[in-house]
């Protein structure tokens, strides 16, 4: 059935469940969950989400809409695809937190603005060396809001930066390139052009 | 009789002979014994062993076998020769196979099992059969829903005719209401359609069944093979003769008005399921309230079930019911949501495919327990993954999906003037005991089920008052004309009589079986297969009643007990311990057998106190001798002995399968297979003390509510008797230690040495018997 869009009045919002099978890309897989737990036994970030996947999609039945579209678990998994691989009812796991991720988007939950500008620094990197320089993504992404709040971006991550280095995930001087970066580039542009003529994407 | 020609007979084989010296034992049994004919063969269950007796006993030399070999549990078909008594002494799995080789302890312990065999031989006569009169096949089936439906297919089907009795005007039971029914086909995943019209159709139509709607049975007298049964149709009474009977009385659903905390009541829109299972068949589920559809459905698990307030037990069938219900209502109307809110969702078996196509179907299954509902339909239900309190809101209707309770009694009907005591407690009517489930019976009463008592446990009138007054409504649904009263037994929770695992329809009121929902909650599938299960007992009893021999758990077996009555100072024990109510008492008191009822358990034989009955192949007398026959060492040889009263059916097979498995225990103990703990008289007790042994072990089944034993009430029985046993012995300045019960089961063969070993080790402890050698 065609479910309206989830009452965003009430905390708990009935409708909210058979929404998220009938909206959310994964969705319709969702209903077999049967709350074994499998998901967020294996899911190796577990700890630094705000509900692990079972918890979330006990939400998603009681209708915790808002909860559910705020938490942080949606952008917290790194799409390792362990919960996918391991899910005894075949639930899509992985592609159900994007697919909430991209309703929490549309549907204004997420402010944007502060991954945009992550975002870019992130593509700027890859197209770039063909890889991602934790330094330079980093400065650029901290810089991007102006000086004064790069300045205060670093500083706040600076004992993150040292141990790093200290570990050898950091280095100076010039950085990493993949061989090839033109063929890289090329592979792109062409990427590009094949995804304009298909017209209008989705994401 | 004819005189008495024993022979023995001993095998060399399965290692008997590398454990014992066979020709000592040929010298016990011909020399010391005097027994005419002893023989050896290196193995006496070959044909030509077998042969050697079978040629004795033609000859007329031999007319009782002897046989030291192996257990008497096995090769009965070899050992077998028409009319010839038969005995076995134990000498392979207890002595060769439990017993180091060539040690003179093992050799003592093969001795007296050879000399209680000889001393068995001396006081057995093989039993006759003694089949009175005409028999009748017919089977009354009482209950017309689909148990009683199938009962009676699955019997005509078999070549006897039916009388199936239902107390209301149609057939089929609730049952016949369902809209749809549980797949129970593969690929058990969408209801199907309810065929209990045509199964209704099929057995109304067959001519060996007489359906007797708006009928109920007054009254039934008799015993297996010839029941006589009263049947009431609308007042006017008629009599049938019926060789067995199968009750198929059903349920009825737990009382929804009790469930006011889960808003029943309080809204016209929270209904039971089986009232929306008639919504479902008037059409598009609409609201009682306003006539709306219902469009979004919460259903409540374990409303009522599972409650120490309620039904303290699993209904098993309304998870899947709910299940089958919520898809209904989701396919007739896709705009329609159901709930289903569980605390532990039960689908076993093919039921988890059942549940998965209500998943597929978007069916939203919520896992917590309800706390309440309020007369808006908010319900709230503590979520235990969430670890909050949930509210749903915007519901238009809320099922209860409320539990079964049996019909073990008919609450149509007045209670009966004698007998309600018996629902709660039939060894003893003066002392009434609580059973699990049902506030009933002051809870002082007699032992012998103490460990059945669960005090504070909910009765299924659930008012959790603990009021002393009999919970069970209603009347007899056979009115039984037994001394034990009207009622079929009760077990726990309220379901009649029947041992959920061992022997499920069994009841302690022989040829009359329980089946479907009335001795434990089953659906349709189930019923139906537990019916045929019911069927083929029904027949296995009528049929032996005819040959006079015993059902279960003695199956085939033609002694009887014989009721001395010159010596009977009608103390009336036989009559109230026999666990299937086979004793009545006549005009003067006198106990009177009705022969088919009878178990063959021996439990009245074990309650005389003057000891005046007795079976041709087991008596008093006979095991007394046994006792009496085993050789007792003086204190001084260090040797004590220990009698172990075996329960023939689990502690001597688990007995028997400690030797199989080569565990070994102390040499000391000499077995002797009883019936039934409840046939063990205290006369043995005191023999078995006088003659010097040392300590007396009872093992059998466990007793209670979650009884093993093959006779119900018989290890109760006995251990009650032992706890006053323990005085006797303290008159006698003896501890109190020396007697003991220990309920084992077949699968014990791995524990049983460790039982009798620290039992022996006890026994070495607290010293030599003082009565030895006077
Ligand atoms: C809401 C609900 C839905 C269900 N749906 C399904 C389903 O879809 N599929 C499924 O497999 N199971 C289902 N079940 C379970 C199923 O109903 C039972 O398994 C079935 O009814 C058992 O049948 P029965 O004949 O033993 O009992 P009953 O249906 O109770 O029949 C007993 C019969 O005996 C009669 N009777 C009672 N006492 C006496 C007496 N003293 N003398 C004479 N006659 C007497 C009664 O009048 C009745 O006709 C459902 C249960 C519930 C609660
Ligand atoms: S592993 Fe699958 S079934 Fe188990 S809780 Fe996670 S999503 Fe549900
Ligand atoms: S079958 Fe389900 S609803 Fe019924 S009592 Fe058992 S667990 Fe509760
Ligand atoms: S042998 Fe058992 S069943 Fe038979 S009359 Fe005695 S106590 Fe009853
Ligand atoms: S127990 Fe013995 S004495 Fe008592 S009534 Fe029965 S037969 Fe008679």
């Amino acid at each position: 059935m065609a479910q309206s869009a989830p009452d965003t009045a009430r905390k708990y919002d009935l409708g909210f469940a058979r929404w998220v099978y009938e909206n959310v890309e994964g969705g319709d897989k969702l209903s077999m969950c049967m709350q074994c737990g499998v998901c967020s036994g294996s899911c190796p970030i577990g700890t630094e989400m705000d509900h692990g996947p079972r918890k979330l999609f006990m939400m998603i039945r009681a209708g915790m809409k808002e909860a559910v579209l705020t938490s942080n678990t949606l952008w917290n998994c790194t799409k390792c695809y362990r919960c996918v691989v391991r899910c005894p009812r075949g639930v899509p796991v992985t592609y159900i937190l994007g697919g909430l991720g991209t309703k929490a988007v549309e549907m204004g939950y997420v402010k944007t603005e502060d991954t945009v500008r992550f975002s870019k620094a992130f593509w700027w990197s890859a197209k770039t060396f063909g890889r991602t320089d934790e330094r330079l993504v980093t400065s650029r992404y901290h810089f991007s809001g102006g000086f004064g709040e790069g300045v205060k971006k670093s500083l706040a991550n600076l004992k993150i930066a040292l141990g790093m280095f200290k570990a050898g995930r950091l280095h100076l001087g010039a950085p990493h390139k993949v061989k090839g970066t033109k063929n890289l580039q090329a592979i792109l542009a062409k990427a590009q052009e094949i995804e304009e003529r298909a017209g209008e994407t989705e994401r | 009789m004819e005189e008495r020609k024993p022979g023995v007979y001993l095998c060399r084989g399965c290692g008997i002979d590398e454990a014992v010296s066979v020709d000592d034992l040929e010298q016990v049994a011909g020399t010391e014994l005097k027994v005419p004919t002893c023989r050896q063969h290196d193995c006496l269950c070959s044909d030509e062993g077998v042969e050697t007796i079978a040629r004795d006993i033609a000859e007329g030399t031999v007319n009782q076998a002897i046989i030291g070999a192996c257990s008497g549990r096995v090769m009965t078909d070899r050992f077998q020769f028409n009319g010839t008594s038969v005995i076995r002494a134990n000498l392979r799995e207890q002595v060769a196979w439990s017993q180091p080789a060539g040690d003179e302890n093992t050799q003592m312990l093969a001795a007296d099992n050879l000399r209680m065999g000889i001393a068995q031989a001396a006081k057995t006569v093989t039993p006759e059969a003694s089949a009175e009169g005409e028999t009748s096949s017919t089977i009354l089936v009482c209950g017309g829903g689909i148990t009683g439906l199938s009962a009676a297919r699955e019997a005509v089907r078999a070549g006897h005719a039916v009388v199936l009795v239902e107390r209301s005007d149609t057939l089929g039971g609730w049952a016949a209401q369902w809209s749809k029914r549980m797949p129970f086909r593969p690929p058990y995943r969408d209801p199907q359609d309810n065929d209990v019209a045509a199964l209704i159709a099929e057995v109304s139509g067959n001519a060996s069944v007489t359906v007797m709607p708006d009928t109920v049975v007054t009254r039934t007298e008799g015993s297996p093979g010839r029941f006589s049964v009263t049947l009431s149709q609308g007042g006017a009474e008629k009599i049938e003769t019926v060789g067995a009977i199968v009750v198929a009385t059903g349920w009825r659903p737990y009382d929804a008005s009790r469930l006011g905390h889960l808003g029943y009541g309080t809204s016209p829109d929270v209904v039971t399921g089986v009232e929306l299972e008639g919504m479902l068949g008037a059409g598009p589920v609409q609201r009682k309230s306003d006539g709306k559809a219902a469009k979004t459905v919460a259903f409540i698990q374990c409303a009522g079930s599972r409650d120490p307030d309620h039904l303290p037990y699993c209904s098993s069938i309304c998870c899947a019911v709910s299940i089958k219900q919520a898809l209904q209502i989701v396919e007739a109307d896709p705009e329609a949501s159901a709930f289903i809110i569980f605390d532990e969702l039960r689908t076993p078996g093919t039921a988890e495919e059942f549940y998965r196509q209500a998943q597929e179907a978007g069916v939203i299954f919520m896992k917590g327990k309800v706390k309440g509902v309020d007369a808006d339909l908010k319900v709230v239900y503590d979520d235990e993954l969430l670890g909050d309190d949930i509210p749903l809101e915007g519901l238009d209707m809320v099922v209860l999906a409320t539990g079964m309770v049996p019909n073990s009694t008919n609450p149509e009907a007045a209670a009966a003037e004698s007998g309600a005591d018996q629902l709660v407690d039939d060894i003893d009517p003066e002392a009434p005991i609580a059973i699990a489930g049902y506030k009933g019976g002051n809870g002082d009463g007699a032992a012998a089920e103490d460990a059945a008592q669960t005090p504070g446990d909910g009765g299924e009138d659930g008012n959790g008052d603990g009021d002393a007054e009999p919970a069970l409504p209603g009347g007899p649904i056979l009115n039984l004309q037994y001394r034990q009263g009207p009622h079929i037994p009760i077990l726990a929770d309220g379901f009649a009589d029947s041992h959920y695992i061992c022997f499920p329809y069994e009841t302690r009121r022989t040829g009359i079986y329980t089946c479907g929902p009335v001795r434990r909650p089953m659906d349709m599938a189930e019923s139906a297969e537990d019916a045929a299960g019911a069927v083929l007992k029904a027949i296995q009893a009528l049929r032996n009643a005819g040959m006079g021999a015993s059902v279960h758990p003695r199956v085939g077996d033609l002694s009887l007990p014989k009721i001395g009555l010159d010596i009977c100072t009608k103390c009336r024990r036989c009559t109230v311990e026999c666990p299937f109510g086979a004793i009545d008492e006549d005009e003067n008191d006198y106990p009177i057998l009705n022969p088919s009822r009878c178990r063959r358990c021996g439990t009245c034989m074990g309650a005389c106190p003057v000891r005046t009955i007795n079976f041709d192949n087991y008596n008093v007398q006979m095991v007394s001798d046994m006792i009496g026959a085993v050789e007792v060492p003086d204190e001084f040889s260090e040797k004590p002995r220990i009698l172990i009263l075996a329960c023939e059916n689990d502690a001597y097979p688990a007995l028997d399968m400690a030797g199989i498995n080569r565990h070994q225990y102390s040499p000391f103990v000499r077995v002797v297979p009883v019936r039934c703990l409840g046939s063990v008289t205290m006369l043995w007790i005191s023999t078995a003390l006088e003659k010097g042994f040392d300590g007396i072990m009872l093992m059998g089944c466990k007793s209670g509510d979650d009884y093993q034993c093959h006779f119900i009430k018989g290890s109760g029985i006995a251990k009650e008797r032992m706890e006053k046993v323990g005085e006797t012995l303290k008159s006698l300045m003896l501890e109190e230690e020396r007697v003991a019960v220990e309920e084992i089961s077949i699968a014990d063969s791995g524990h049983v040495p460790n039982v009798i070993n620290s039992f022996a080790d006890r026994i070495v402890e607290i010293g030599f018997n003082p009565f030895k050698g006077f």
